[in-house]
């Protein structure tokens, strides 16, 4: 924990929020949610939380802002702010400020920052900490805590990010033949897209021809080296998502969709949390418990029971990248093409 | 070596805050998104200041390479934006 470092990069993350609150053009607080984001991963670095922190860096830097700016390119840009609703607006003011009295009063309950005496000090960390290196030969012991002994909680983490692609998909989306229809009877949800045209820049194309390798090398790095380092299946998913989401921008709707058509994310979506829980039903199969790896030393070669918690772990993390990579780039596709699947950001 | 990253970090922590009046200022969103900029690539400094000062900068390396390689998606996805739509004004914006 770093003092200063905490109390400066703390007090420009309120005054971003209140900046974001203020200012009427939308994009204008989405950019201000950029810097936002990025002062919340200096702190999360700044205490040693250096999971959290590349968590933070990947979302807020490389799907945030571009998820937020693809739903107003595809809805409205102006923050409408009535002032005849002055009654609504004290009520809201009211309860926000009940909510936020009740939550500081809870503070005092938990215990104090870094107090070796608290209960998740004294029962589970220290048993992590002890034991994951000889269960699991797996150095970094978030990624064991989160792959083997908390599994549960990260298979349905995933499922969480294949539901809330699923939904978004399925709410947005517009069938071909439906369009007709609905442009007859409400024909203002047209009028709100800007008129489109085909930009083409070769200064980007390059660009992000050159970049687009590197990433997604990065991002296998992360994927596989999870065990040694911060990194694993989310945030190596959220760089080969980004770096996917980056193709998309710099050419048109048709590339992308030839980089992985409709059909294909939804296969893939799918495929991803078929790995984490066949992996887990394979397990149940030769005699163990559910997403008990150990026992999977009896059908990978060469392994013994402690090493095949460690391959397990990473056969996961595969399929949790897998999930969150398409996943992303599935929603960015929904949110810029307002549901259309035809031309978009 | 410990006392001159302090100074360091907050040398650029306090730049942050000087670049951030900017961005509360900023007549158009362009002066606004510079000086976010600006922010996240200081930001990106500062981690491996952190890493320095918790001497494992072999741990912080990595969010700070992805930082670097991911800041360029959302420059590029609102330039795309304002080449769709352009005006840096909102409400002249909405009518087009």
């Amino acid at each position: 924990m770093i003092l200063g470092f905490d109390i400066i990069s703390l007090s420009l993350i309120l005054l971003c929020a209140v900046l974001a609150l203020f200012i009427r053009d939308l994009m204008g607080s989405v950019i201000v949610f950029g810097a936002y984001s990025f002062l919340m991963c200096v702190v999360w670095a700044c205490n040693g939380a250096i999971d959290v922190a590349f968590t933070e860096a990947t979302v807020g830097a490389g799907v945030g802002t571009v998820f937020l700016v693809s739903t107003i390119y595809s809805t409205t840009r102006i923050d409408t702010f009535k002032k005849n609703r002055l009654l609504k607006q004290l009520f809201m003011f009211a309860v926000v400020c009940v909510v936020g009295v009740l939550l500081l009063k809870t503070v005092t309950d938990l215990p104090q920052w870094g107090d070796a005496g608290s209960p998740a000090n004294t029962h589970l960390s220290a048993y992590y900490i002890e034991n994951s290196i000889d269960q699991t030969h797996v150095p970094n012991v978030v990624t064991s805590v989160l792959a083997d002994y908390r599994g549960f909680d990260t298979m349905f983490e995933t499922c969480v990010v294949f539901v809330a692609f699923i939904g978004i998909f399925s709410l947005l989306r517009i069938r071909k033949s439906k369009t007709k229809n609905a442009a007859t009877t409400s024909p203002t949800t047209e009028l709100t897209l800007p008129p489109h045209q085909e930009v083409d820049s070769l200064i980007i194309k390059t660009a992000s021809h050159l970049m687009v390798p590197f990433m997604q090398l990065f991002a296998l790095y992360v994927v596989a080296h999870g065990h040694y380092s911060p990194g694993g299946g989310f945030q190596g998913g959220v760089i080969l998502g980004a770096s996917l989401i980056l193709l998309a921008v710099s050419y048109n709707f048709k590339k992308a969709l030839s980089i992985l058509s409709e059909k294909k994310i939804i296969l893939l979506v799918s495929l991803g949390v078929l790995i984490y829980a066949g992996i887990g039903v394979i397990c149940f199969f030769l005699g163990g418990n559910f997403l008990d790896y150990s026992v999977l030393h009896k059908i990978l070669p060469a392994t013994d029971t402690i090493m095949a918690r460690s391959h397990a772990m990473l056969g996961v993390e595969i399929g949790v990248a897998l999930t969150v990579m398409v996943s992303m780039y599935g929603i960015y596709l929904s949110l810029s093409s307002n549901g259309r699947f035809d031309k978009g950001l | 070596m410990i006392p001159f990253l302090y100074g360091a970090g907050l040398f650029l922590l306090i730049n942050m805050v000087l670049v951030f009046i900017r961005a509360v200022q900023g007549p158009t969103v362009i002066d606004r998104l510079l000086s976010i900029n600006v922010i996240g690539t200081k930001c990106i400094n500062l981690i491996v200041i952190a890493g320095l000062i918790f001497s494992r900068l072999d741990m912080f390396v990595d969010i700070a390479i992805g930082y670097g390689l991911l800041n360029y998606i959302a420059a590029v996805c609102t330039a795309k934006f304002y080449q769709h739509n352009k005006t840096l004004s909102p409400d002249s914006g909405a009518s087009s």
